[in-house]
């Protein structure tokens, strides 16, 4: 296969196969692809209010899938991001609700506070592999679980809001909430806060030695440790940077939409980021692209189990098509490099 | 004329990129042993694929008289299981459902007297040394009685004696009718233990001549197709202390080293001799600083800079999906040149990339290729050029030309000598004893761990050097 078709028909064939498998699945939720595409993409894109919901998602994707992307990058597969958004998201919303502090400034403090929170989440995982050797999928994947319980117990007690009926803190002043970016929609500026971030990491991995001895680290580790880089830092250092980033995001879910911290605040949206990292090639400025895709599913997915009668668990499915499809394609461009030499 | 036992016609094998092998002819007769050799990338590996019947050529015919078989390079064994069960893997003998041992063992047994091979059937592979684990390679094959048996690389991990040795079992395979092909790096080999050698240059047998007829520099001519690069000459200088190491320990078990007393100076060349597996490693990594050790290693002068060559190119020296100019700032990417700040000048890293293809002839399209896509030669001379370009105080250089072809390997080697010859204290670690020979000042032998002699260069005895390194006094 010449170089050319090879190209063309990596992308495109995978875009191809995937319309397929969706239509499977559409069929077997009892609907016609005709209807169900046409209901989701009416739903993510149809209208102001119905484009700013799919920004929202796409926001809330970004910056975790950012975060894993540079743990990945620097060979950390961390499966965390949904514990250190929600701790992170904690942290703003806790403080939050007491804060007395101008308001741009008190908006600042809460997405530093967020970036804290995530940070310290991931870099427990970061320490612990560091330390003891500890296997960072495994502690990374059990610190969601602790992030999930201990702040479900917080809220349930001391953090509860006075007027709370659920697992919830008191709501935020609304000198602390987000501008909004849309009006009429939920969309806060959050998103170009996620934006500014893919541009940072994009610069951080092509142009930083720390970005280069990251990279080092994760594609070449005795290379790196031969090259005089010290692993143990990179390791803690880049799962801290990775949760930072997915904390902020947290963060900018309480201040940015829900003016308030709720244990419900994230539908896995640090476990769908994985996916959007992986279709982003880990590349930043793919994965802005990537994230919004998965924004118009996500988005899309509720007015297609609303208007078309296909569960949204059908996207979920297609999430789970689109790591399969996206597995393969490496699988097969792997084979046929090892065959070619 | 005998019939040929193996017969390659018109063989064509094209891979995207390139045609590994163009339109080849080879015929193999019983009681002959027959070296293939060639540039890396010449495509041996290719061919002798297609000879076993391991890869499909996309056109010729190959006919043989009777079973084909091979002989890796890197021994394909299961170490943890019993030489008899390594050498009938998947052929034991069966007493209904359980495999008869008694019989296996006997079979084993049988197939070594044959050949004059002393084995334990009984012992476990992962506790022989290599010298044997491939005379177990070598009897998988020959309890399928070969009519052809091809061997690639069959010398690479062995001492001398143990060459030596190696060759009179395979004279004696030849004199019993098998048709031998030796794929080899080796030309001294090749003149003194086969009958006839081809010559591959980029896919086509360009060359066929008896070695009794020929030399080893008319088969490394036509290996290159054209005249050899030479090898710096040496230079005078006068030597002073630089790098000196006392009272050495590092390491655990089988590779651990004690008690290593070393110097070297500026302006020489100091060789370490040995077989693979007796220490090097060990002292390499300490002097690197990769490993904790007990003793002193120490500089003359403060803040001496060290260049490492790594023995592994792949996984210690390069990243390979990345780019050339990548590579080339790898480990040097706290260097003042390097950076602006915090971040790389990219600029800068280009300039020294363009340096290291103009002084070491790196054949790249681009300095943007992974190195991933270049030849192993071309990989080493990246890695080699990267280690001289800021003019170290020492030189640390671990097999540095293994694996790769004559051309690359002198250009590498006359490298290492101008690095001496301007002042660098070079320590040269490898396990080709020719090596050695042609580039050190002084030479020490190590085995087990230990040095166990010191040689000048205007007193060297190549005989005592391979008894030392065989571990005989």
């Amino acid at each position: 296969m010449t170089n050319m078709r090879r190209t063309l028909a990596g992308p495109l064939g995978a875009v191809v196969l995937l319309v397929v498998l969706m239509s499977l699945a559409m069929i077997v939720a009892g609907t016609s692809p005709l209807d169900g595409f046409s209901a989701l993409f009416y739903g993510a894109l149809g209208g102001r209010s119905q484009i700013g919901e799919t920004l929202v998602a796409t926001s809330a994707l970004l910056f975790p899938a950012l975060g894993i992307a540079l743990a990945f990058r620097g060979g950390l597969f961390n499966i965390g991001a949904e514990g250190q958004l929600l701790i992170g998201a904690l942290f703003a919303g806790a403080v939050g609700a007491q804060l007395h502090v101008a308001g741009p400034l008190g908006i600042a403090l809460l997405l530093v506070l967020g970036a804290i929170g995530g940070g310290l989440w991931g870099a427990i995982a970061g320490w612990m592999k560091a330390r003891f050797n500890a296997n960072e999928i495994i502690a990374t994947l059990m610190l969601n679980f602790v992030a999930a319980y201990v702040s479900l117990a917080l809220v349930s007690g001391p953090l509860k809001g006075p007027l709370a009926t659920g697992a919830e803190t008191a709501w935020l002043d609304q000198a602390y909430w987000l501008p909004t970016l849309l009006p009429g929609t939920r969309l806060s500026i959050g998103i170009l806060l996620a934006l500014a971030v893919a541009v940072v990491l994009w610069w951080l991995f092509s142009r930083t030695i720390f970005g280069f001895e990251l990279r080092a680290a994760g594609d070449a580790p005795e290379a790196a440790r031969r090259a005089g880089i010290d692993i143990g830092r990179i390791t803690w250092l880049s799962l801290a940077l990775s949760g930072a980033i997915s904390g902020v995001g947290g963060a900018t879910i309480v201040t940015g939409e829900l003016h308030r911290f709720n244990t419900q605040l994230s539908p896995g949206y640090g476990f769908t980021a994985i996916a959007v990292a992986l279709v982003g090639d880990l590349q930043p400025l793919w994965i802005c692209l990537a994230a919004f895709g998965f924004g118009i599913l996500e988005a899309g997915g509720l007015a297609m189990q609303a208007s078309a009668q296909v569960p949204k668990d059908a996207i979920h499915v297609i999430e789970g098509l689109i790591i399969l499809v996206l597995a393969a394609r490496r699988y097969v461009a792997a084979r046929a490099e090892t065959t070619a030499v | 004329m005998p019939e040929p036992a193996l017969v390659l016609r018109g063989i064509r094998k094209a891979y995207p990129g390139v045609v590994a092998v163009d339109d080849a002819h080879l015929e193999l007769y019983p009681g002959e042993i027959h070296a293939l050799v060639g540039e890396n990338g010449a495509g041996k590996s290719t061919l002798s694929a297609i000879a076993y019947g391991e890869t499909r050529a996309d056109a010729g015919t190959v006919r043989a008289s009777g079973t084909v078989g091979l002989v890796h390079q890197h021994f394909e064994l299961v170490g943890r299981l019993r030489v008899w069960e390594n050498v009938l893997l998947g052929r034991e003998p069966r007493r209904g459902w359980r495999i008869d041992e008694a019989a296996a063992r006997s079979r084993v047994l049988a197939v070594a007297e044959r050949n004059g091979l002393a084995i334990d059937p009984n012992a476990f592979v992962e506790t022989l040394p290599i010298g044997v684990q491939q005379r177990v390679e070598l009897l998988r094959e020959l309890d399928r009685e070969p009519a052809v048996l091809l061997l690639d690389e069959p010398t690479a991990a062995l001492a001398p004696a143990e060459i030596a040795s190696f060759f009179a079992t395979v004279q004696g395979l030849a004199a019993r009718g098998a048709a031998i092909m030796i794929v080899t790096h080796k030309l001294q080999e090749v003149i003194a233990y086969a009958t006839r050698v081809s010559v591959m240059r980029h896919g086509r047998i360009v060359a066929q001549m008896e070695t009794a007829a020929t030399s080893v520099d008319e088969i490394a001519r036509a290996m290159v197709g054209g005249e050899l690069p030479s090898v710096a000459a040496r230079a005078a200088t006068q030597p002073t202390p630089c790098l000196s190491v006392r009272a050495l320990r590092a390491g655990s078990g089988e590779t651990s080293v004690e008690d290593i007393a070393l110097d070297v100076r500026a302006g020489e060349i100091v060789g370490i001799a040995g077989v693979e597996g007796n220490g090097q490693t060990t002292l390499a990594d300490a002097i690197a600083g990769m490993i904790p050790y007990d003793g002193t290693i120490s500089f003359a002068n403060e803040g001496a800079q060290i260049g490492v060559i790594p023995q592994d190119r792949h996984r210690e020296a390069l990243v390979m999906p990345w780019s050339i100019v990548e590579n080339v700032m790898l480990g040097r990417q706290h260097r003042p040149e390097l950076r602006r700040g915090a971040t790389l000048d990219r600029a800068h890293a280009r300039a020294d990339a363009q340096r290291i293809q103009e002084r070491f002839d790196v054949r790249a399209a681009t300095l943007d290729v992974p190195v991933r896509t270049l030849s192993g030669g071309n990989q080493q001379k990246i890695v080699v050029g990267r280690a001289l370009i800021d003019d170290p105080n020492v030189v640390l250089a671990y097999n540095p030309t293994r694996g790769i072809d004559v051309g690359a390997a002198a250009l590498v080697q006359s490298r290492l000598m101008q690095a001496r010859n301007d002042g660098a204290a070079v320590l040269l670690i490898s396990f080709e004893l020719d090596e050695i020979l042609a580039l050190a000042d002084r030479i020490a032998v190590m085995y087990r761990g230990r040095i166990v002699g010191e040689f000048e260069r205007t007193n060297v005895d190549r005989g005592a050097i391979g008894r030392l390194m065989a571990g005989l006094s």
